[in-house]
C-alpha cells in the first residue's frame, strides 16, 4: 500500500493485504459490518440519528443493527441535530463511545456549536482533563438531486478548526477498515461518508480486526507522469481519467489521503518529487478547500522539484443545484481530470 | 408549581435535628461562596483582571442548595455566573481561583483567566461551554450515558433565564423527556439577559412554565432560600435517580452586580452599584441557625478565601508550553 517508487507505471494498487479473506460488497454495507462489530466488541459503542433505527437510515446504512442491539444503544432521535452532535460530546465525556449519524453532512452546520466549539475543543478549554471519542457520521457530496443544502462537501471545515479527525473513505474496504478506526480513537472523528457511493461494491475483508491507520495515504495507482491527490468520489473518477491517459502513454500517480486530519503529506510530496507534477482534485468548491491546503503544502515542500504550477480541480464556487442533470456539471467528471492532467502533464 | 419558603416549612412543623444540620451545613456552603465573591469583587477592583470575571452576589443560595443535593459522582454542568457550583461541589478554593488567575495549579493548567472553565471528571464537574445554553445538548448526552451504562447517576445542569432561551433547550428537553433521562435542569432565574430584563424577553412569568411542554415537572422556588431550593432539588434528584426523567427547577434570584465585574451597567436602575444584597440569603438562613455557628462559620469561610488566594497566587502562570498541550487525547495526532 506504500507508496513504491519502483512499481511499473500504471500498476493499479489492491488496497487488501494478500492473504486477507474478503467479500464482495458495497460501500453501505462495509459501514454497516463495522459498526455491527465494533457495537459487538464493545458495549459502550451505541449509535443515535434520525431514522436509523427500525428504518435502518434513510440511506439503509444502519439496516438490521436495531433488530440486534436494540432500542437502548441504536436510538432513533427527532429532529435535533445538536442534541445528536451535543449529545454525543456530553456521552463521550462520560464513558460511552457515541457513534452518530446526521442525515446528511450539511446538517452539520446545524450543529455547528456542538461540532466546532463542543467536540473540538471542550477537551482543550478543560486541560486535557476530558477524552471525547466520538464519530459524527456524516453522508457528504452529491448523489441525485438533493439540492443545495443536501450536496455539499464540507470537509475542509474540519481540517479549519483544530481538534478534529476527518476521514473520507473512497473504498468499501476503507469504508469499513476508516470507521472501525474512527470508533477505537480517542478524539472526536467526522466520518464523511459519500452517499453516492454507497452503492459501490469492492472487496472488503471479513475480519472483525480489519483497520485502516488515519494518517496514511493510499496509493491507488502508480505512475510517472504527474500525481494526482483525489478524496472521496474523486478517486475512482481519477482513477477513470488515469486509465483513459494511459492509452496515451501518460501513466498518472493516484493518491487518496483517506484522512485530511491527519494528513500524510510524506506520500504526496514524496510522490510529486519523483513526478514533478501535481493535480489536486476535490469535490469540494474549489475556493478553500482542502485541496487548496494540499496544494500549499506540496509547494512549500517540494517547490524546486516542481516542473508546473501545483493545479487543482473542484467543483464550481456556486452551491450545488437540485436538478440531478445540471448537479453533476458542476463537480469534477473524470473526463475533465483527464483534459486537465493531459494539459498539466504537457506543460 | 408552588414556592414555600424555609420559614414556611420551618412554622409548619418543628425543625427536627436532622433538618438543623441540614440548615448549618446550607449556611456553611453560602458563607463559603458568599466570602469567594466578596474577595473577588475586591480582588477585580483593585488588581483588574486578565478576563472577565461574571460575579454570582446574590445567586448563592441557587448554586448551594441545587448542589447540596447531589452526590460526587453525579454530573455537575454548571454556568457562568460565579463559582458556588464547582466550590459546593468539592472543588479546592485555591484550584478555582488558580483558574480564574491562569494559574498552573488550575484545574485547566494555566490555560484558565476568567470565569468559565473549572473541571474534575473525579467529582463529576465536566465543565461549561463559552457558548451559553450548549450544556443542555452536553447534559443530556452524559445522562444518556449513565443510562446506558445502568448508573444511578444524576446531571445538574445550571443556566440563567437567558441561556434558557436557546433552542438547544427545547431539542435536550424534548429528547430529555422522552428517553427519561436523570436530569435536573437548575434556571438561575436572575431577572436579567446581561442588559435586557426577562420580563422584556419572556411572554411569560415563569420559566418553568416551560416544563408543561415536555411533560416533566415545572417547580418555582425562592431563590435566596437555600434550603427550599434545595428540598426542590433533593426530590428532582430522587425522582431522576428512580428513572422518573427530568425536572426544570426555576429559582428567583437577584443579579447584584453587573454582567462582568466593572460592567456600568447603564442599562439598569433598579439596584445600586453596591454589595447589599436584598433578600440576603445568609440573613434568611440565620433564622434556622444560631447565632454563634453562624459567626463561626463566617470566620471560617473569609479565612479560607484569604488562603486560597495567596495559595493561588503563588501559583505559577501558564507559560507558552501550555498553549498547545490537550488538543488531542494522544497528542501525537493531527495534521
Amino acid at each position: 500500500m506504500s507508496a513504491t517508487p519502483t512499481a511499473a507505471p500504471g500498476t493499479l494498487v489492491s488496497e487488501v493485504p494478500d492473504g486477507v479473506e474478503t467479500e464482495r460488497i458495497g460501500y453501505a454495507w462495509a459501514i454497516n459490518h463495522a459498526l455491527a462489530e465494533e457495537m459487538r466488541r464493545d458495549p459502550r459503542v451505541w449509535m443515535m440519528g434520525q431514522d436509523i433505527g427500525k428504518m435502518g437510515g434513510v440511506f439503509g446504512v444502519t439496516r438490521g443493527l436495531f433488530d440486534e442491539f436494540g432500542p437502548m444503544r441504536v436510538r432513533d432521535t427527532t429532529i435535533n441535530e445538536t442534541f445528536i452532535v451535543g449529545g454525543a460530546a456530553g456521552a463521550a465525556m462520560t464513558g460511552t463511545i457515541p457513534v452518530v449519524e446526521l442525515q446528511f453532512a450539511d446538517f452539520g452546520l446545524v450543529a455547528g456549536d456542538e461540532i466546532f466549539h463542543k467536540l473540538a475543543k471542550w477537551r482543550y478549554m478543560h486541560g486535557g482533563k476530558l477524552e471525547l471519542p466520538a464519530v459524527v457520521r456524516l453522508p457528504t457530496g452529491v448523489v441525485g438531486g438533493a439540492g443545495a443544502e443536501h450536496s455539499q462537501s464540507l470537509e475542509a471545515m474540519g481540517m479549519h478548526v483544530p481538534g478534529l479527525k476527518v476521514a473520507l473513505p473512497a473504498t468499501p474496504a476503507d469504508a469499513k477498515g476508516l470507521l472501525k478506526t474512527a470508533i477505537h480513537d480517542r478524539n472526536p472523528v467526522l466520518f464523511f461518508e459519500h452517499k453516492g457511493m454507497y452503492r459501490m461494491k469492492g472487496e472488503v475483508p471479513t475480519g472483525d480486526d480489519y483497520l485502516v491507520p488515519f494518517g496514511v495515504a493510499a496509493v491507488r495507482r502508480h505512475g510517472d507522469a504527474a500525481t494526482v491527490v483525489a478524496t472521496g468520489l474523486m478517486v475512482p473518477r481519477a482513477l477513470e481519467a488515469a486509465e483513459k491517459l494511459s492509452a496515451e502513454g501518460i501513466e498518472l500517480e493516484v493518491i487518496d489521503p483517506r484522512t485530511l486530519v491527519p494528513l500524510d503529506m510524506e506520500t504526496i510530496v514524496t510522490s510529486v518529487e519523483r513526478t514533478g507534477r501535481a493535480l489536486v482534485v476535490q469535490e469540494a468548491v474549489r475556493t478553500a478547500g482542502a485541496g487548496a491546503e494540499i496544494a500549499a503544502r506540496i509547494q512549500e515542500a517540494v517547490f524546486f522539484a516542481l516542473d508546473a504550477p501545483v493545479w487543482r480541480l473542484g467543483a464550481l464556487d456556486t452551491p450545488v443545484p437540485q436538478d440531478p442533470d445540471l448537479e453533476q456539471l458542476v463537480i469534477p467528471s473524470a473526463t475533465q481530470i483527464e483534459a486537465a492532467a493531459r494539459e498539466l502533464v504537457a506543460l | 408549581m408552588s414556592t414555600k419558603t424555609a420559614k414556611e416549612a420551618a412554622d409548619a412543623a418543628p425543625a427536627t435535628a436532622a433538618e438543623d444540620a441540614v440548615a448549618l451545613e446550607a449556611y456553611r456552603e453560602v458563607t463559603r461562596i458568599r466570602a469567594l465573591e466578596l474577595l473577588l469583587n475586591r480582588y477585580v477592583k483593585e488588581h483588574g483582571f486578565g478576563g472577565f470575571w461574571h460575579p454570582g452576589l446574590g445567586q448563592e443560595a441557587v448554586q448551594a442548595g441545587a448542589v447540596m443535593p447531589l452526590r460526587d459522582e453525579d454530573y455537575l454542568f454548571y454556568a457562568h455566573r460565579g463559582l458556588g457550583y464547582a466550590l459546593v461541589k468539592g472543588m479546592a478554593p485555591e484550584v478555582l481561583l488558580g483558574d480564574l488567575l491562569g494559574r498552573t495549579g488550575g484545574s485547566v493548567g494555566g490555560k484558565g483567566g476568567g470565569t468559565v472553565h473549572f473541571v474534575d471528571p473525579d467529582i463529576g464537574v465536566l465543565g461549561q461551554g463559552g457558548t451559553l445554553g450548549s450544556n443542555f445538548v452536553l447534559g443530556a448526552g452524559a445522562a444518556t450515558s449513565v443510562q446506558l451504562l445502568g448508573e444511578d447517576r444524576v446531571v445538574a445542569i445550571f443556566f440563567g433565564d437567558g441561556a434558557a432561551a436557546r433552542g438547544t433547550f427545547h431539542e435536550a428537553a424534548l429528547q430529555a423527556a422522552v428517553w427519561k433521562l436523570p436530569i435536573v435542569w437548575v434556571c438561575e432565574n436572575n431577572g436579567w439577559h446581561l442588559s435586557a430584563p426577562f420580563s422584556d424577553q419572556s411572554p411569560t412569568e415563569d420559566i418553568a412554565d416551560r416544563a408543561s411542554a415536555y411533560g416533566v415537572p415545572g417547580v418555582v422556588v425562592d431563590g435566596q432560600d437555600a434550603l427550599a431550593v434545595r428540598a426542590a432539588t433533593l426530590e428532582a434528584v430522587e425522582r431522576a435517580r428512580a428513572g422518573e426523567g427530568p425536572t426544570l427547577i426555576e429559582a428567583k434570584t437577584l443579579r447584584i452586580r453587573g454582567h462582568y465585574e466593572g460592567d456600568p451597567q447603564k442599562y439598569r436602575d433598579d439596584i445600586a452599584d453596591g454589595l447589599e444584597v436584598p433578600r440576603d440569603p445568609l440573613k434568611i438562613l440565620r433564622e434556622r441557625v444560631p447565632a454563634a455557628e453562624a459567626d463561626a462559620l463566617d470566620a471560617a469561610a473569609a479565612e479560607e478565601a484569604d488562603g486560597a488566594l495567596e495559595t493561588a497566587l503563588a501559583m505559577p502562570k501558564g507559560g507558552p508550553e501550555v498553549i498547545t498541550e490537550g488538543v488531542w487525547a494522544d497528542e501525537e495526532a493531527g495534521s
